[in-house]
Protein backbone atom coordinates (compact mmCIF):
# COMPACT_ATOMS: atom_id res chain seq x y z
CA UNK A 1 0.00 0.00 0.00
CA UNK A 2 1.55 3.51 -0.87
CA UNK A 3 2.26 5.37 1.70
CA UNK A 4 -0.19 8.83 1.52
CA UNK A 5 1.31 12.36 1.40
CA UNK A 6 -1.53 13.50 3.19
CA UNK A 7 -3.53 11.15 5.21
CA UNK A 8 -5.86 13.20 6.56
CA UNK A 9 -7.30 16.77 5.57
CA UNK A 10 -10.56 18.54 6.86
CA UNK A 11 -11.55 21.57 4.78
CA UNK A 12 -14.45 23.88 6.78
CA UNK A 13 -15.98 20.65 9.07
CA UNK A 14 -19.26 21.67 10.49
CA UNK A 15 -21.47 19.67 12.32
CA UNK A 16 -24.72 20.29 14.18
CA UNK A 17 -26.88 17.96 16.00
CA UNK A 18 -30.21 19.69 15.48
CA UNK A 19 -30.30 23.37 16.60
CA UNK A 20 -27.11 22.29 18.30
CA UNK A 21 -23.99 23.24 16.32
CA UNK A 22 -21.05 21.34 17.84
CA UNK A 23 -18.37 22.17 15.36
CA UNK A 24 -17.91 25.04 12.60
CA UNK A 25 -15.73 25.83 9.98
CA UNK A 26 -12.07 23.36 11.17
CA UNK A 27 -9.82 23.24 9.15
CA UNK A 28 -7.16 20.45 9.37
CA UNK A 29 -4.83 18.09 7.98
CA UNK A 30 -2.03 15.96 8.79
CA UNK A 31 0.61 14.99 6.96
CA UNK A 32 2.59 11.32 7.13
CA UNK A 33 4.95 11.12 9.70
CA UNK A 34 3.30 14.20 11.80
CA UNK A 35 1.96 13.77 14.92
CA UNK A 36 -0.66 16.29 15.79
CA UNK A 37 -2.36 17.12 19.35
CA UNK A 38 -6.02 18.25 19.15
CA UNK A 39 -6.74 20.01 23.19
CA UNK A 40 -9.79 21.81 24.12
CA UNK A 41 -12.25 21.79 27.07
CA UNK A 42 -14.84 18.93 27.72
CA UNK A 43 -17.28 19.74 24.68
CA UNK A 44 -15.35 21.59 22.87
CA UNK A 45 -15.77 18.86 19.77
CA UNK A 46 -13.01 16.91 19.55
CA UNK A 47 -14.27 13.68 19.81
CA UNK A 48 -16.33 15.06 17.32
CA UNK A 49 -13.97 15.62 15.27
CA UNK A 50 -11.79 12.12 15.33
CA UNK A 51 -15.57 10.67 14.80
CA UNK A 52 -16.10 12.61 11.70
CA UNK A 53 -12.34 11.41 10.57
CA UNK A 54 -12.96 7.78 11.20
CA UNK A 55 -16.26 7.81 9.14
CA UNK A 56 -18.77 7.23 12.13
CA UNK A 57 -20.43 10.86 11.56
CA UNK A 58 -20.65 12.83 8.54
CA UNK A 59 -19.89 16.38 8.90
CA UNK A 60 -23.30 18.73 7.87
CA UNK A 61 -20.66 20.54 5.87
CA UNK A 62 -17.16 20.95 4.64
CA UNK A 63 -15.39 18.02 2.89
CA UNK A 64 -13.34 15.56 4.67
CA UNK A 65 -10.33 14.19 2.36
CA UNK A 66 -8.32 11.02 3.34
CA UNK A 67 -5.10 10.19 0.77
CA UNK A 68 -6.05 13.46 -0.88
CA UNK A 69 -9.70 12.51 -2.17
CA UNK A 70 -12.92 13.34 -1.08
CA UNK A 71 -14.22 10.96 1.61
CA UNK A 72 -18.18 11.42 1.50
CA UNK A 73 -18.46 8.35 3.09
CA UNK A 74 -15.56 6.11 4.75
CA UNK A 75 -15.74 2.84 2.80
CA UNK A 76 -13.61 -0.43 3.17
CA UNK A 77 -10.40 0.80 1.47
CA UNK A 78 -10.23 3.95 3.57
CA UNK A 79 -10.94 1.99 7.00
CA UNK A 80 -8.34 -0.32 6.40
CA UNK A 81 -5.67 2.50 6.14
CA UNK A 82 -7.33 3.95 9.45
CA UNK A 83 -7.25 2.82 12.81
CA UNK A 84 -9.37 4.74 15.95
CA UNK A 85 -8.36 3.97 19.52
CA UNK A 86 -10.36 5.50 22.11
CA UNK A 87 -10.37 5.62 25.79
CA UNK A 88 -13.17 2.93 25.59
CA UNK A 89 -10.55 0.29 25.18
CA UNK A 90 -12.95 -1.46 22.85
CA UNK A 91 -12.04 -5.00 23.41
CA UNK A 92 -13.81 -8.34 24.07
CA UNK A 93 -13.03 -9.20 27.74
CA UNK A 94 -13.93 -13.06 28.11
CA UNK A 95 -11.28 -13.19 25.02
CA UNK A 96 -7.15 -13.37 25.57
CA UNK A 97 -5.78 -10.50 24.51
CA UNK A 98 -4.20 -12.66 21.33
CA UNK A 99 -7.51 -13.41 20.39
CA UNK A 100 -8.20 -10.62 20.50
CA UNK A 101 -5.88 -9.36 18.18
CA UNK A 102 -6.27 -12.66 15.94
CA UNK A 103 -9.55 -12.00 15.57
CA UNK A 104 -9.61 -8.12 14.14
CA UNK A 105 -6.27 -9.11 11.92
CA UNK A 106 -8.49 -12.00 10.69
CA UNK A 107 -10.81 -9.84 10.16
CA UNK A 108 -8.63 -7.53 7.97
CA UNK A 109 -7.00 -10.15 6.08
CA UNK A 110 -10.66 -11.29 4.50
CA UNK A 111 -10.47 -7.87 3.56
CA UNK A 112 -7.34 -8.09 2.24
CA UNK A 113 -5.91 -5.08 4.05
CA UNK A 114 -2.11 -5.51 5.53
CA UNK A 115 -1.56 -7.32 9.09
CA UNK A 116 1.14 -6.92 10.82
CA UNK A 117 2.96 -10.09 13.10
CA UNK A 118 1.16 -10.14 16.40
CA UNK A 119 3.38 -11.22 19.08
CA UNK A 120 6.33 -8.47 17.73
CA UNK A 121 3.44 -6.37 18.68
CA UNK A 122 2.20 -7.27 21.81
CA UNK A 123 6.29 -7.54 22.98
CA UNK A 124 6.65 -4.05 21.98
CA UNK A 125 3.86 -2.91 23.94
CA UNK A 126 4.76 -4.99 27.22
CA UNK A 127 2.25 -7.61 26.76
CA UNK A 128 3.51 -10.72 25.72
CA UNK A 129 3.51 -12.10 29.07
CA UNK A 130 -0.28 -11.62 29.28
CA UNK A 131 -0.67 -12.68 25.45
CA UNK A 132 -3.29 -16.03 26.68
CA UNK A 133 -4.42 -13.57 29.70
CA UNK A 134 -8.17 -12.52 29.25
CA UNK A 135 -8.57 -8.98 28.97
CA UNK A 136 -11.22 -8.88 31.32
CA UNK A 137 -8.62 -9.28 34.23
CA UNK A 138 -6.23 -6.61 32.72
CA UNK A 139 -5.27 -3.29 34.07
CA UNK A 140 -7.14 -0.24 32.38
CA UNK A 141 -3.73 0.87 31.26
CA UNK A 142 -3.04 -2.83 29.98
CA UNK A 143 -5.46 -2.63 27.97
CA UNK A 144 -5.27 0.72 26.34
CA UNK A 145 -1.94 -0.42 25.17
CA UNK A 146 -3.60 -3.61 23.80
CA UNK A 147 -5.95 -1.25 21.96
CA UNK A 148 -2.80 0.74 20.37
CA UNK A 149 -1.43 -2.72 19.58
CA UNK A 150 -3.95 -3.72 17.84
CA UNK A 151 -4.81 -0.61 15.80
CA UNK A 152 -1.14 -0.98 15.08
CA UNK A 153 -1.46 -4.51 13.67
CA UNK A 154 -3.13 -3.12 10.54
CA UNK A 155 -0.67 -0.99 9.75
CA UNK A 156 -2.39 2.02 9.29
CA UNK A 157 -1.44 5.49 7.18
CA UNK A 158 -3.46 7.22 10.13
CA UNK A 159 -3.80 6.59 13.19
CA UNK A 160 -6.34 8.57 15.53
CA UNK A 161 -6.21 8.68 19.10
CA UNK A 162 -9.26 10.06 21.78
CA UNK A 163 -7.18 10.39 25.08
CA UNK A 164 -4.38 7.74 24.97
CA UNK A 165 -2.98 8.37 27.71
CA UNK A 166 -6.10 7.94 30.54
CA UNK A 167 -5.58 5.17 32.57
CA UNK A 168 -1.41 4.82 31.84
CA UNK A 169 0.83 4.99 34.65
CA UNK A 170 4.23 7.01 33.83
CA UNK A 171 6.23 3.94 31.99
CA UNK A 172 2.75 3.15 30.03
CA UNK A 173 2.69 6.78 29.00
CA UNK A 174 6.57 7.00 27.90
CA UNK A 175 6.12 3.17 26.27
CA UNK A 176 3.28 5.05 23.97
CA UNK A 177 5.41 8.11 23.73
CA UNK A 178 8.45 6.16 22.29
CA UNK A 179 6.21 3.84 20.41
CA UNK A 180 4.43 7.28 18.55
CA UNK A 181 7.77 8.51 17.94
CA UNK A 182 8.89 4.92 16.49
CA UNK A 183 5.82 5.26 13.99
CA UNK A 184 6.14 8.75 13.13
CA UNK A 185 9.72 8.05 11.98
CA UNK A 186 7.94 5.49 9.97
CA UNK A 187 5.77 7.75 8.06
CA UNK A 188 2.50 7.70 10.43
CA UNK A 189 0.00 10.68 10.53
CA UNK A 190 -1.18 10.47 14.11
CA UNK A 191 -4.00 12.97 15.56
CA UNK A 192 -4.43 12.52 19.26
CA UNK A 193 -6.82 14.17 21.65
CA UNK A 194 -5.86 14.87 25.19
CA UNK A 195 -6.21 16.89 28.21
CA UNK A 196 -2.77 15.83 29.29
CA UNK A 197 -0.49 18.59 28.37
CA UNK A 198 2.67 16.93 29.08
CA UNK A 199 2.36 14.14 27.52
CA UNK A 200 0.93 16.38 24.11
CA UNK A 201 3.53 18.21 24.19
CA UNK A 202 6.24 14.81 24.92
CA UNK A 203 4.59 13.47 21.38
CA UNK A 204 3.88 16.39 19.10
CA UNK A 205 4.79 18.31 15.95
CA UNK A 206 2.02 20.49 16.50
CA UNK A 207 -0.58 21.59 18.81
CA UNK A 208 -4.17 22.67 17.98
CA UNK A 209 -6.63 24.27 20.42
CA UNK A 210 -10.65 23.27 19.23
CA UNK A 211 -13.01 25.97 22.04
CA UNK A 212 -16.29 26.53 20.82
CA UNK A 213 -16.26 24.11 18.05
CA UNK A 214 -14.01 26.18 16.35
CA UNK A 215 -9.69 26.23 15.34
CA UNK A 216 -8.32 28.78 17.58
CA UNK A 217 -4.88 28.83 17.71
CA UNK A 218 -1.89 26.67 16.35
CA UNK A 219 1.53 25.90 17.99
CA UNK A 220 4.12 24.15 16.10
CA UNK A 221 7.65 22.72 17.65
CA UNK A 222 10.07 24.67 16.33
CA UNK A 223 13.65 23.92 15.33
CA UNK A 224 16.90 24.36 17.47
CA UNK A 225 16.15 27.07 20.17
CA UNK A 226 12.05 27.18 19.19
CA UNK A 227 11.88 23.73 20.78
CA UNK A 228 12.75 24.79 24.08
CA UNK A 229 9.67 26.96 24.16
CA UNK A 230 7.44 24.22 22.62
CA UNK A 231 6.22 23.73 26.23
CA UNK A 232 5.63 26.63 27.12
CA UNK A 233 3.91 28.05 23.91
CA UNK A 234 1.38 24.78 24.50
CA UNK A 235 0.29 25.53 27.85
CA UNK A 236 0.45 29.22 27.14
CA UNK A 237 -2.40 28.52 24.04
CA UNK A 238 -4.17 26.11 26.42
CA UNK A 239 -4.27 27.12 29.73
CA UNK A 240 -4.65 31.03 28.72
CA UNK A 241 -7.89 30.57 27.32
CA UNK A 242 -10.75 30.71 29.40
CA UNK A 243 -13.10 27.44 29.12
CA UNK A 244 -10.13 25.68 29.18
CA UNK A 245 -9.01 27.13 32.43
CA UNK A 246 -12.25 27.16 33.74
CA UNK A 247 -12.46 23.07 33.82
CA UNK A 248 -9.51 23.17 35.83
CA UNK A 249 -11.16 25.89 38.44
CA UNK A 250 -14.70 23.73 38.66
CA UNK A 251 -12.26 20.68 38.99
CA UNK A 252 -10.38 22.24 42.22
CA UNK A 253 -14.07 23.97 43.00
CA UNK A 254 -15.72 20.05 43.23
CA UNK A 255 -12.30 19.11 45.27
CA UNK A 256 -12.63 21.69 47.63
CA UNK A 257 -16.40 21.27 48.32
CA UNK B 1 -16.12 -14.22 -0.17
CA UNK B 2 -15.04 -11.38 1.92
CA UNK B 3 -18.25 -11.04 3.25
CA UNK B 4 -18.85 -15.03 4.37
CA UNK B 5 -15.36 -15.09 5.93
CA UNK B 6 -15.66 -11.91 7.53
CA UNK B 7 -19.51 -13.46 9.19
CA UNK B 8 -18.16 -16.87 9.80
CA UNK B 9 -15.18 -15.24 12.05
CA UNK B 10 -17.74 -12.82 14.11
CA UNK B 11 -20.42 -15.49 14.51
CA UNK B 12 -17.26 -17.76 15.34
CA UNK B 13 -15.92 -15.48 17.80
CA UNK B 14 -19.37 -14.93 19.61
CA UNK B 15 -19.82 -19.08 19.64
CA UNK B 16 -16.70 -18.98 21.56
CA UNK B 17 -17.80 -16.17 24.05
CA UNK B 18 -20.86 -18.09 24.03
CA UNK B 19 -19.39 -21.57 25.33
CA UNK B 20 -17.51 -19.78 27.97
CA UNK B 21 -19.97 -17.86 29.53
CA UNK B 22 -23.39 -19.56 28.62
CA UNK B 23 -24.90 -16.67 28.73
CA UNK B 24 -27.19 -16.73 25.57
CA UNK B 25 -28.03 -20.73 26.00
CA UNK B 26 -28.41 -20.57 29.38
CA UNK B 27 -31.20 -18.41 29.72
CA UNK B 28 -32.90 -19.44 26.37
CA UNK B 29 -32.42 -23.21 27.66
CA UNK B 30 -34.05 -22.63 30.79
CA UNK B 31 -36.84 -20.79 29.66
CA UNK B 32 -37.92 -23.13 26.97
CA UNK B 33 -37.38 -25.96 29.71
CA UNK B 34 -40.18 -23.43 32.07
CA UNK B 35 -42.24 -22.75 28.80
CA UNK B 36 -42.47 -26.34 28.29
CA UNK B 37 -43.08 -27.40 31.83
CA UNK B 38 -45.86 -24.49 31.90
CA UNK B 39 -47.36 -25.99 28.88
CA UNK B 40 -47.25 -29.54 30.15
CA UNK B 41 -49.05 -28.90 33.50
CA UNK B 42 -51.55 -26.62 31.37
CA UNK B 43 -52.78 -28.43 28.78
CA UNK B 44 -52.14 -31.94 29.35
CA UNK B 45 -55.41 -32.99 29.80
CA UNK B 46 -56.50 -31.21 26.05
CA UNK B 47 -58.78 -33.45 24.03
CA UNK B 48 -57.54 -35.00 21.29
CA UNK B 49 -59.19 -32.75 18.24
CA UNK B 50 -58.30 -29.68 19.92
CA UNK B 51 -54.54 -30.34 20.08
CA UNK B 52 -53.80 -29.31 16.64
CA UNK B 53 -54.86 -25.92 17.18
CA UNK B 54 -52.95 -25.35 20.18
CA UNK B 55 -49.85 -26.89 19.35
CA UNK B 56 -48.62 -24.70 16.48
CA UNK B 57 -49.91 -21.52 19.16
CA UNK B 58 -47.46 -23.18 21.90
CA UNK B 59 -44.56 -23.82 19.82
CA UNK B 60 -44.58 -20.01 18.04
CA UNK B 61 -45.10 -18.65 21.21
CA UNK B 62 -42.35 -19.95 22.90
CA UNK B 63 -39.97 -19.46 19.90
CA UNK B 64 -41.36 -15.61 19.92
CA UNK B 65 -40.62 -15.23 23.35
CA UNK B 66 -36.90 -16.71 23.40
CA UNK B 67 -36.51 -14.67 20.34
CA UNK B 68 -37.03 -12.14 22.22
CA UNK B 69 -35.28 -12.98 25.23
CA UNK B 70 -32.09 -13.77 22.75
CA UNK B 71 -32.21 -10.20 20.62
CA UNK B 72 -32.37 -7.88 23.51
CA UNK B 73 -28.83 -9.69 24.54
CA UNK B 74 -27.09 -10.31 21.12
CA UNK B 75 -25.12 -6.93 20.87
CA UNK B 76 -24.46 -6.51 24.74
CA UNK B 77 -21.02 -7.93 24.13
CA UNK B 78 -20.73 -5.46 22.03
CA UNK B 79 -22.43 -3.03 23.79
CA UNK B 80 -20.62 -3.74 27.25
CA UNK B 81 -17.07 -2.63 26.12
CA UNK B 82 -17.95 -1.01 23.21
CA UNK B 83 -16.19 -3.51 20.37
CA UNK B 84 -19.14 -2.72 18.02
CA UNK B 85 -17.10 0.61 17.29
CA UNK B 86 -14.12 -1.03 16.79
CA UNK B 87 -15.81 -3.59 13.96
CA UNK B 88 -17.60 -0.19 12.75
CA UNK B 89 -14.03 1.24 12.13
CA UNK B 90 -11.81 -1.57 10.74
CA UNK B 91 -12.26 -2.61 7.47
CA UNK B 92 -15.35 -5.09 8.51
CA UNK B 93 -18.74 -5.63 5.60
CA UNK B 94 -21.19 -4.18 7.59
CA UNK B 95 -23.43 -7.31 5.98
CA UNK B 96 -21.20 -9.33 7.96
CA UNK B 97 -22.02 -7.95 11.36
CA UNK B 98 -25.77 -9.07 10.68
CA UNK B 99 -24.81 -12.36 9.20
CA UNK B 100 -23.23 -13.15 12.22
CA UNK B 101 -25.62 -11.58 14.68
CA UNK B 102 -28.65 -13.17 12.15
CA UNK B 103 -26.76 -16.40 12.61
CA UNK B 104 -26.05 -17.00 16.28
CA UNK B 105 -29.50 -15.81 16.97
CA UNK B 106 -30.77 -18.81 14.73
CA UNK B 107 -28.46 -21.23 16.72
CA UNK B 108 -30.08 -20.90 20.00
CA UNK B 109 -33.33 -20.50 18.57
CA UNK B 110 -33.02 -23.74 16.73
CA UNK B 111 -31.17 -25.19 19.96
CA UNK B 112 -34.25 -24.23 21.88
CA UNK B 113 -36.39 -25.78 19.23
CA UNK B 114 -34.55 -28.99 19.68
CA UNK B 115 -36.26 -29.23 23.28
CA UNK B 116 -39.38 -28.15 22.38
CA UNK B 117 -40.41 -30.00 19.29
CA UNK B 118 -39.62 -33.40 20.90
CA UNK B 119 -40.63 -32.14 24.36
CA UNK B 120 -44.04 -31.39 22.42
CA UNK B 121 -44.41 -34.62 20.79
CA UNK B 122 -43.79 -36.37 24.16
CA UNK B 123 -46.26 -34.72 25.96
CA UNK B 124 -49.26 -34.44 23.42
CA UNK B 125 -49.95 -37.27 21.66
CA UNK B 126 -51.15 -35.86 17.90
CA UNK B 127 -47.47 -34.02 18.16
CA UNK B 128 -45.62 -37.16 17.28
CA UNK B 129 -46.55 -36.15 13.74
CA UNK B 130 -43.22 -33.80 14.51
CA UNK B 131 -40.96 -37.45 15.00
CA UNK B 132 -43.10 -39.78 11.73
CA UNK B 133 -42.03 -36.40 9.67
CA UNK B 134 -38.99 -35.16 10.65
CA UNK B 135 -37.72 -33.36 7.71
CA UNK B 136 -41.23 -31.36 6.91
CA UNK B 137 -40.60 -30.82 10.96
CA UNK B 138 -36.65 -29.56 10.32
CA UNK B 139 -37.63 -27.76 7.23
CA UNK B 140 -40.95 -25.85 8.92
CA UNK B 141 -38.92 -24.62 11.83
CA UNK B 142 -35.54 -23.57 10.40
CA UNK B 143 -37.68 -21.83 7.65
CA UNK B 144 -40.06 -20.18 10.62
CA UNK B 145 -36.62 -19.09 12.83
CA UNK B 146 -34.92 -18.35 10.25
CA UNK B 147 -38.06 -15.20 9.32
CA UNK B 148 -37.56 -14.33 12.86
CA UNK B 149 -33.73 -13.94 13.35
CA UNK B 150 -33.63 -12.28 10.45
CA UNK B 151 -35.82 -9.32 10.73
CA UNK B 152 -35.13 -9.15 14.40
CA UNK B 153 -31.37 -8.98 14.10
CA UNK B 154 -32.26 -5.86 12.53
CA UNK B 155 -33.96 -4.24 15.17
CA UNK B 156 -31.48 -5.79 17.90
CA UNK B 157 -28.60 -3.64 15.67
CA UNK B 158 -31.08 -0.55 16.03
CA UNK B 159 -31.42 -0.48 19.87
CA UNK B 160 -27.43 -1.24 20.26
CA UNK B 161 -26.57 1.80 18.89
CA UNK B 162 -29.69 3.70 21.02
CA UNK B 163 -29.86 4.25 24.74
CA UNK B 164 -30.34 0.66 25.03
CA UNK B 165 -34.44 0.41 25.76
CA UNK B 166 -34.73 -3.06 25.23
CA UNK B 167 -38.76 -2.92 26.03
CA UNK B 168 -39.19 -0.86 23.07
CA UNK B 169 -37.50 -4.16 21.01
CA UNK B 170 -40.16 -5.80 22.03
CA UNK B 171 -42.74 -2.93 21.21
CA UNK B 172 -41.36 -3.09 17.61
CA UNK B 173 -40.31 -6.93 17.36
CA UNK B 174 -43.66 -8.44 17.70
CA UNK B 175 -45.77 -6.67 14.78
CA UNK B 176 -42.82 -7.29 12.65
CA UNK B 177 -42.35 -10.61 13.41
CA UNK B 178 -46.11 -10.96 13.41
CA UNK B 179 -45.99 -12.20 9.49
CA UNK B 180 -43.10 -14.89 9.95
CA UNK B 181 -45.07 -16.31 13.20
CA UNK B 182 -48.26 -16.29 11.33
CA UNK B 183 -46.87 -18.03 8.49
CA UNK B 184 -45.08 -20.78 10.76
CA UNK B 185 -48.47 -21.32 12.48
CA UNK B 186 -50.43 -22.15 9.92
CA UNK B 187 -47.93 -24.36 7.83
CA UNK B 188 -47.39 -25.76 11.65
CA UNK B 189 -51.43 -26.34 12.08
CA UNK B 190 -51.21 -27.58 8.58
CA UNK B 191 -48.40 -30.46 9.22
CA UNK B 192 -50.52 -31.66 12.10
CA UNK B 193 -53.19 -31.72 9.94
CA UNK B 194 -52.29 -33.52 7.13
CA UNK B 195 -53.05 -30.52 4.68
CA UNK B 196 -52.25 -31.16 1.31
CA UNK B 197 -51.48 -27.30 1.14
CA UNK B 198 -48.25 -28.09 3.24
CA UNK B 199 -45.68 -27.86 0.55
CA UNK B 200 -46.98 -24.88 -0.78
CA UNK B 201 -46.85 -22.96 2.67
CA UNK B 202 -43.43 -24.36 3.04
CA UNK B 203 -42.65 -22.49 -0.10
CA UNK B 204 -44.10 -19.15 0.82
CA UNK B 205 -42.42 -19.46 3.96
CA UNK B 206 -38.98 -19.75 2.00
CA UNK B 207 -40.51 -16.45 0.12
CA UNK B 208 -40.67 -14.24 3.06
CA UNK B 209 -37.27 -15.45 4.41
CA UNK B 210 -35.74 -14.22 1.69
CA UNK B 211 -37.56 -11.15 1.16
CA UNK B 212 -37.06 -10.31 4.79
CA UNK B 213 -33.32 -11.07 4.48
CA UNK B 214 -32.67 -8.77 1.68
CA UNK B 215 -34.81 -5.97 3.45
CA UNK B 216 -32.90 -6.38 6.60
CA UNK B 217 -29.67 -6.78 4.78
CA UNK B 218 -30.76 -3.67 2.93
CA UNK B 219 -31.66 -1.62 5.50
CA UNK B 220 -29.00 -2.88 8.30
CA UNK B 221 -26.50 -0.47 7.79
CA UNK B 222 -28.36 2.45 7.87
CA UNK B 223 -30.02 1.47 11.32
CA UNK B 224 -26.84 0.28 12.57
CA UNK B 225 -24.91 3.70 11.66
CA UNK B 226 -27.69 5.65 11.00
CA UNK B 227 -28.06 8.15 8.16
CA UNK B 228 -24.87 10.66 8.30
CA UNK B 229 -24.21 9.56 12.25
CA UNK B 230 -23.93 6.84 14.28
CA UNK B 231 -26.20 6.80 17.10
CA UNK B 232 -23.59 6.06 20.24
CA UNK B 233 -21.17 8.83 18.67
CA UNK B 234 -24.39 11.02 18.67
CA UNK B 235 -25.46 10.46 21.90
CA UNK B 236 -22.03 11.01 22.86
CA UNK B 237 -21.25 14.42 21.37
CA UNK B 238 -24.51 15.85 22.64
CA UNK B 239 -23.70 14.45 26.42
CA UNK B 240 -20.07 16.13 26.10
CA UNK B 241 -21.33 18.92 24.91
CA UNK B 242 -23.75 19.41 27.43
CA UNK B 243 -21.26 18.88 30.19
Amino acid sequence: MPTLVTPLELCGIGKRFGRLSVLRGVELRVDAGEVVGLIGANGSGKTTLLNIAVGLLSPSEGERRLGGDPAPEVGLEQRARIAFVTHTTQLYPRLSARENMVLFAELRAAAGAEVAPIDPLLERLGLLHAADRMVGTFSRGMMQRLALARALAGRPQLLLLDEPFTALDRPGRERLAEVLVQERAAGLAVLLSSHDYDAVVAVTDRVVLLEDGRLRGEVRRGKGADATGYRDRVAELGLLRPSVSLDIRQGEEAMHA
Amino acid sequence: MRLSRQAWLLAKNDLRQELRDLELVATAGFFTLVVLVMFGLSFASLPLRAQPLAIPGMLWLAVAFVGALTLTRIFDRERESDTLRALLTAPVDRLAIYASKAAVTLVVLLGCCMVLVPGLSFLFPVAGVFAERPGTTAALVVLGCTAYAGVGTLFAAGLATSSGKNVLLSVILYPLTSPALMWSLVATRALLDGHPDLPTYLVQLAALDVLLLVLAGWLFESVLVGPGRSGTAARRARAAHRR
